[in-house]
């Protein structure tokens, strides 16, 4: 069994009011636990961990020390943003493994999520965290052995710097993420008007672009829940998104479908993204179709789903 | 690496001027020109609105570069489940800026590698001070809070900053040996025994290869950046800083072993940085450092 939270479930920045009472405006972060083998596993420190943590404090910690595994999607502000607000870092008895991908131009992780903590941002200190903490830069993956039968794959998905989906396997269950990214798309001229148009590469850019979507769609695989990347409908993609990294909710759902996952959780709601309007779109998108059995929903903060 | 500590006869200049200047004129002009690739490639990768059709094709066109490019791509750095085999594939799933970055830095190491004769600086000595000095100068650009698109011109800088050691003969030996026996900075040393300096000397490549004039200052001011026309000051600055932690810490070995310490102060000033700052990066410079060298291994 795993046991899915979302602590988490906005893009880019907090956007807490009367707005989003309902979905949540705290940026992404998902606990997954695992009962039976007593493992516990966070993906993303965005501002949600801060309650994750709290929660922590007041129903794990009475029952000894803490020790978690920490999988950041990338190092987006975002995503990393809570980390400092991490209660169980400063506890010497904590152990927490952070793993993560780091783009080819940046520093080592440590430095990248770390960088956050200096006294012109924060007043602690990343050296000044009294737990065990481990840094480990994570790469494309097909298979990790994470012990007690768990098991991860990851593989690169299409964002501005270097971010991984990650697919943990326990038992019977599968748990996907998938964000921030786009679908991957040609980059290359293809309009043979246009005096750069080279026809091999224009050909062999759709062609890349069409097989890198296929091995996502190979990765999602009948997983039993998926969290994907929705901050856009396709109209407003297309309307100057282009190449910002994330998808389009039909985009998101036809992958999906495609891929035969069974649940899919629609995530990384656009900041500027009300209550209303979220609702107004499940409306649309995630009405049950008698032909696909896949179940849509837009992710809430504080939603439990058990695989 | 220890230096043979052979005796010098006298610290008297070891022939004119013009002889030693001629000499180098002619291995200078011997040197290979920077490949029409190299200049394109450079030219491209300098704007920030590089389209994936231009930096696709610049690479393209020359087979070797391609390969070598590809094959940083499929090295255990990114360790892909699928090996990339086309160029265009790359960019697709890498993203254009991180293939830009591998070919540029590929190319002008290729460039600069034909180039190397002197038998007094060991060639991967001399890289590893090189990559050193561009990784640092570009943690330091971060660490002043420039954006990431433009701390790639302090690798690059940092990079080429000792070109003009390149052309020194074997006489160079001479110029190491007492330059580690007084102590001495190396470029001091330079101009007596030689009546010429590495400074100088970069000048003229940079000047053959129509480098940059950011790349140029970096490479003619690095000991004495406020000569440095006051736009490529900072950059010119940050490098001498990053040269100075590199010979400090003996990362590499490019003949100075021995900064100058008074320059240290008037470094820092001009980077907006306190040295504490920059002793903090060791870890950040040794993993950037190793992370860099994959491209020696080509």
């Amino acid at each position: 069994m795993i046991k899915v939270k979302f602590w988490g479930v906005r893009g880019s920045i907090p956007c807490p009011g009367p707005k989003t009472m309902k979905y949540g405006g705290n940026t992404a972060c998902i606990e997954l636990r695992f009962p039976e083998v007593n493992r516990h596993i966070i993906v993303d420190a965005g501002s949600g961990i801060r309650d994750l943590a709290n929660h922590m404090l007041a129903h794990d910690l009475p029952k000894g020390p803490i020790s978690t595994e920490i999988y950041l999607s990338h190092t987006h502000w975002d995503h990393i943003m809570g980390f400092p607000f991490f209660v169980p870092a400063y506890i010497p008895s904590t152990t927490i493994k952070v793993f993560g991908p780091v783009t080819y131009e940046d520093e080592p992780l440590e430095a990248v999520v770390g960088g956050q903590m200096k006294y012109r941002y924060f007043p602690v200190n990343m050296g000044e965290l009294a737990g065990k903490i481990e840094y480990r830069r994570l790469k494309e993956e097909p298979l990790i052995d994470l012990g007690d039968g768990i098991t991860l794959a990851t593989t690169i998905i299409n964002h501005p710097i270097t971010a991984l989906g990650y697919r943990f396997t326990f038992r019977e269950a599968v748990f996907c993420t998938a964000y921030d990214t786009e679908p991957f798309r040609n980059l290359f001229v293809t309009d043979p008007e246009d005096p750069n148009y080279d026809e091999l590469m224009a050909l062999e850019g759709e062609e890349a672009a069409r097989e890198q979507n296929q091995v996502l769609e190979r990765f999602f695989h009948g997983a039993d829940l998926l969290v994907h990347d929705a901050q856009y409908t396709r109209q407003e993609y297309h309307r100057g998104k282009v190449g910002w990294g994330h998808s389009p909710i039909e985009d998101a759902i036809a992958t999906a479908c495609k891929a035969g996952v069974k649940r899919l959780a629609l995530f990384h709601h656009d900041p500027e993204r009300s209550d209303d309007q979220l609702d107004a779109l499940a409306q649309t998108y995630c009405a049950p179709d008698s032909n696909d059995p896949m179940e849509i929903f837009f992710a809430r903060e504080g939603q439990e789903i058990i695989l | 690496m220890m230096l043979p500590l052979t005796p010098v006869a006298a610290e008297s200049p070891m022939s004119d001027r013009k002889t030693k200047l001629d000499k180098i004129r002619a291995f200078v002009d011997k040197m290979p020109s920077l490949s029409t690739t190299v200049s394109k490639v450079l030219e491209i990768c300098s704007r920030t609105d590089t389209a994936p059709n231009d930096l696709n094709k610049v690479i393209s066109l020359d087979p070797v570069l391609t390969g070598q490019v590809l094959k940083l791509i499929n090295s255990a750095y990114y360790s892909l489940v699928n090996k990339v085999t086309s160029l265009t594939r790359a960019i697709i799933m890498l993203g254009l800026n991180t293939v830009k970055n591998l070919a540029l830095s590929t190319a002008i190491i290729r460039s600069v590698g034909q180039a190397k004769k002197s038998k007094a600086l060991p060639i991967r000595e001399f890289w590893a001070h090189s990559i050193g000095v561009g990784a640092m100068a570009k943690l330091l650009a971060a660490e002043q809070g420039l954006p990431i698109g433009e701390r790639e011109e302090y690798f690059v800088a940092g990079l080429l900053h000792d070109l003009g050691k390149i052309p020194f003969g074997d006489e160079y030996t001479e110029v190491l040996t007492l330059a580690g026996r007084t102590q001495e900075p190396l470029v001091q040393v330079e101009q007596r025994l030689m009546d010429i300096n590495h400074e100088e000397v970069g000048q003229m490549i940079a000047s053959k290869w129509k480098l940059n004039p950011v790349i140029t200052d970096a490479i003619c001011h690095h000991h004495s950046p406020l000569i440095a026309v006051p736009d490529n000051r900072q950059l010119v600055a940050t490098v001498a800083l990053a040269d100075f932690y590199i010979c400090l810490f003996d990362i590499g070995f490019a003949g100075n072993r021995f900064p100058d310490e008074e320059q240290l102060a008037p470094l820092l000033a001009l980077c907006d940085l306190e040295w504490e700052a920059v002793v903090k990066l060791a870890g950040a410079v040794d993993a950037e450092i190793k992370k860099a060298e994959i491209f020696l291994q080509i």
